[in-house]
């Protein structure tokens, strides 16, 4: 018997007006929006904690993390909690979004390399570019795009907690 | 079996035995008579397992050295010598050596010379009677003849197979060879304990020689050994411990052992209901040989055969028969009586941990369930739920509880520190220990005890005067030094204090401003010119001597003191003494909570650090200075709202929570005082690192997440604020004294 080679999926998600891909590899859950408590003097991408069965998890809007207007929660706003490595550890982390769109196949050769400009995003961030059904979707490079270590930086300096006045 | 995995196993019990051993030695020099003959006994055990041990792992320079200091503790125990000062000196200095050459074998070097501590070791043993021979001589050359199967064993030795022999038999497994271990390594360990009588090496198990795997092992033995006195069954069987899973080891006793498990199983108090427990008891089988035909049981029986245990022991050869019917016997008499014994169980850390995991749910639940029976005003739900909620507090008081050590267990090794330090400064010193029943938190234990160390050295060599100094002052020749432990407002405090000489503040001074650590000209406060102790780089010693003075450590000190979430404070009067205050929290699991909430936020403040609320006077409300009058005192406050720079407006009544930590009080002020509860602290995790006045964060009852205020810290930084603003300030002043009043808007 032959094994099925495994085609790598993706979830397709809605932020603002653009559409978004990522590995669904990352992905452990998507769960409604909702029970957000805001940790005082974090940096606006940093939108709080939620309890997720008991652990607290940080929430992050990707839309300001993108450069973009912090995003406005509405009926379809979901958090999509993804696990992302830190040493030897994996830590989860929501992500807001404006709408999940659907999972699909992505074989490796539909997705082309990330062009010089014009995508609006750092460079890093992007993996590829999808190609679906003549659209091309952003397929983002997640290890950058929620990379711990320069988002804690960001928050550890972003604020003083005694500012001089 | 993994070797490293052994090794480490190794390591553990080497410096556990060490630190007996050490104990030990501390008693022996205070006691007299037949005491010391029980710390004696207890050194030699030491001494003896740690050669064993090193034996099978081939490390013949410790067996070599350890086998000497048993030779000596032997004789002394004997009576054959006298136990000397300079005999005990001599002793620690093997101790050390001992444990230099374990953390040799273990970083991968080359292990201290040992030659002229040896050289010591021997004069004793020469001083008396006869000599006894180094393990190394002991330890019998094995070589193979030619053509027979025969391995001579210690050339001379009788070949006559007696009664009095033990009858080991060995299959080593077949991979024993590539998991590390050489089977002439343990043959040659056994010998250690006894004398190899005969040895048969079996062959029938080797193939072809074109089949042959050189890394495979395809030998068996069978010996015949003569323990030496004291060797009993589990003493042989722990020779072959390291390769007992995959090797098959037979251990048959002397027929004058056989009588003497009879007699002594017929000799058990207590009832004993299982047939293998008697024969551990009695010394007939070993609870590994137990497991093993245990295990033989249990697939007999899915084959569909039951067969009881005495039939499978006594065809299994593992013990002998007649043990097995005394056993029998045993068992039948005290059928109906259970054992109960008194017993510790070591559970693994990660498995308690878990359960804590899981105790911390439960209250997260227990807290969830209280919040909707209130909702139902149902009055029968609601004690239903109220006495759950206590037995859920019991349980997790008693699953803390478990993580907690007395902090004896770190105190323990001061003696030996300060014996050593005063010895080496020739001072005379006293040591006092006081409170070591006080419990914290296993893991704080290990990072407390360096710190600890260095303070007490520090102590010794810089806190105490000489004693010509001592006697112009007054005080007693010797000085003291002591430790002292007790909890307070949900901390532990760890004090360590000297009668000695007190800190110097101007000394302290200068060498700051030498070292530019601090301004000439800058004001500081009598704790804060103390601290400065604690910066990188600072050290008054006019000599660097070999204990102290070297600048490292005092930083290094408040740097672990920091890190477990704790302070330092030094109390310090000249000419009468030095008292260094290590402040930590009790547990970093679970705590009693009070929730207040500002705008739409809630944080927790640790309950233990509340001393009490009240209003914001509201005429307090918009001044600039933050401070109130609490019955006659002073109270600095700090407006959270600000703080935190919550958006929502202030409500026309806010409150006053008076917190208190270590001897510092402040006020926190917020909008409304929400209750206590059961608060189960949640790391925030890598992204908050740098967050600063939140501990932590913790579900409540209703699910929503709430902050933890880490107190010391809002304070400790205010405080640091306010002073860098004032000085900030005061220095521009002086700089531009004519530019003074444009400055002032």
């Amino acid at each position: 018997m032959v094994e099925p080679v495994e085609q790598p999926q993706y979830l397709t998600f809605r932020l603002g007006t653009e559409t978004y891909a990522l590995e669904i590899l990352h992905i452990k859950e998507i769960i409604e929006y909702g029970g957000l408590t805001e940790v005082p003097l974090m940096p606006r991408f940093l939108r709080g904690v939620i309890n997720l069965r008991g652990a607290v998890v940080p929430v992050i809007d990707l839309a300001v993390r993108f450069g973009r207007p912090a995003t406005t929660i509405g009926k379809r706003s979901c958090i999509v909690i993804v696990e992302v490595q830190y040493g030897d550890d994996w830590h989860d982390l929501g992500v807001i979004v404006d709408a999940v769109d659907e999972v699909l196949d992505l074989p490796p050769e539909a997705i082309e390399p990330a062009p010089a400009f014009g995508a609006q995003l750092r460079a890093e961030f992007i993996r590829g570019m999808g190609k679906i059904s003549g659209r091309f979707v952003i397929v983002l490079a997640l290890e950058h795009v929620l990379s711990i270590d320069e988002m804690a930086e960001l928050a550890g300096t972003s604020e003083s907690l005694h500012p001089e006045s | 079996m993994n070797l490293e995995a052994a090794k480490l196993v190794f390591y553990e019990e080497s410096y556990e035995l060490l630190a007996a051993m050490e104990a030990a030695l501390l008693a022996v020099e205070n006691a007299a008579g037949p005491e010391r003959g029980e710390h004696l006994n207890a050194m030699f055990r030491a001494a003896h397992t740690i050669k064993g041990s090193a034996g099978l792992f081939g490390l013949n320079e410790i067996v070599a050295f350890t086998h000497l200091c048993e030779s000596v503790l032997d004789k002394a125990r004997e009576g054959e010598l006298a136990i000397t000062t300079p005999l005990i000196e001599l002793l620690f200095t093997c101790r050390d050596h001992i444990g230099g050459m374990v953390d040799a074998v273990r970083c991968g070097v080359a292990a201290p010379e040992s030659s002229a501590l040896g050289a010591q070791l021997k004069s004793y043993l020469d001083d008396t009677a006869q000599a006894v021979p180094a393990p190394a001589a002991a330890a019998m050359v094995v070589q193979q003849e030619h053509a027979g199967p025969r391995v001579e064993v210690e050339s001379g030795g009788d070949h006559v197979v007696s009664s009095d022999h033990w009858h080991i038999s060995l299959r080593f497994g077949v991979d024993v060879l590539r998991n590390g271990m050489d089977p002439i390594s343990f043959i040659r360990y056994l010998a250690s304990l006894g004398r190899i009588a005969y040895l048969t090496t079996l062959y029938d198990g080797l193939p072809n020689p074109e089949d042959m795997d050189p890394e495979s092992c395809y030998l068996g033995f069978e010996i015949e050994f003569q323990a030496a006195p004291n060797v009993d069954k589990l003493t042989i069987e722990n020779v072959f411990e390291f390769i007992r899973d995959d090797s098959k080891v037979r251990i048959l006793p002397p027929h004058a052992h056989i009588a003497e498990y009879i007699r002594l199983i017929k000799d058990m108090p207590e009832g004993m209901s299982r047939l293998g427990e008697i024969l551990v008891r009695g010394g007939a089988l070993t609870p590994m040989e137990l497991d093993e035909v245990l295990g033989i049981q249990r697939e007999n029986a899915g084959a569909g055969e039951h067969r009881p245990l005495g039939t499978l022991l006594v065809e299994e050869r593992l013990a002998p028969p007649q043990a097995v019917a005394a056993a029998l016997d045993k068992q039948r008499e005290h059928a109906a009586q259970k054992t109960r014994e008194h017993r510790v169980v070591r559970v693994d850390a990660t498995r308690l941990d878990a359960l804590i995991d899981l105790v911390g749910e439960l209250v997260i639940s227990g807290a969830a369930a209280q919040l909707s029976a209130s909702r139902s005003a149902d009055s029968a739900l609601i004690e239903t739920i109220a006495s759950l909620g206590e037995l859920v507090e019991r349980i997790r008081d008693e699953a803390l509880s478990l993580r907690m050590v007395p902090v004896g267990e770190i105190f323990s090794r001061f003696p030996r520190v300060v014996r050593d330090a005063s010895r080496e400064l020739g001072k005379d010193i006293q040591l006092e220990l006081a409170g070591e029943e006080t419990e914290l938190d296993k893991s704080m234990v290990d990072k407390l005890a360096d710190p600890l160390v260095h303070l007490v050295r520090n102590a010794i060599d810089h806190g105490i005067e000489g004693s010509d100094a001592r006697r112009i002052r007054g005080k007693a020749d010797y000085g003291t030094v002591w430790l002292n432990a007790y909890h307070e407002s949900g901390s532990v405090v760890i004090e360590v204090g000297d009668d000695g000489g007190g800190m110097d503040r101007q000394r302290i001074r200068n060498r700051a401003v030498e070292r530019g650590l601090i301004q000439a000209d800058e004001v500081l406060n009598d704790q804060q010119v103390l601290q400065l102790v604690f910066e990188p780089g600072f050290s008054t010693a006019e000599t660097v001597t070999n204990l102290s003075g070297r600048g490292v450590g005092m930083d290094v000190v408040k740097r672990n003191i920091e890190a477990l979430k704790g302070n330092i404070e030094i109390d310090s009067v000249a000419g009468e003494g030095t008292v260094v205050r290590l402040r930590v929290p009790l547990t970093l699991a679970i705590i009693d909570g009070f929730r207040v909430g500002v705008g739409q936020v809630s944080f927790v403040i640790p309950l233990d650090m509340v001393l009490e609320c009240l209003d914001l006077p509201t005429d307090t409300g918009n001044s600039r200075q933050h401070y109130l009058n609490l019955r006659g005192e002073v109270l600095p406050y700090l407006p959270l709202r600000e703080l935190f720079e919550v958006d929502a407006p202030a409500p026309a009544r806010q409150s006053v929570v008076v917190v208190q930590y270590g001897s510092q009080r402040a006020g926190l002020v917020v909008d409304n005082l929400e209750g206590e509860l059961q608060a189960v602290i949640k790391p925030l995790g890598q992204l908050f690192r740098g967050v600063r006045g939140l501990a932590g964060s913790t579900i409540l009852g209703s699910g929503a997440v709430a902050l933890i205020l880490d107190v010391p810290d809002l304070i400790n930084r205010a405080a640091k604020n306010e002073r860098r603003k004032v000085a900030l300030i005061a220095a521009r002043e002086a700089r531009h004294p004519a530019l003074r009043e444009e400055d002032r808007p």
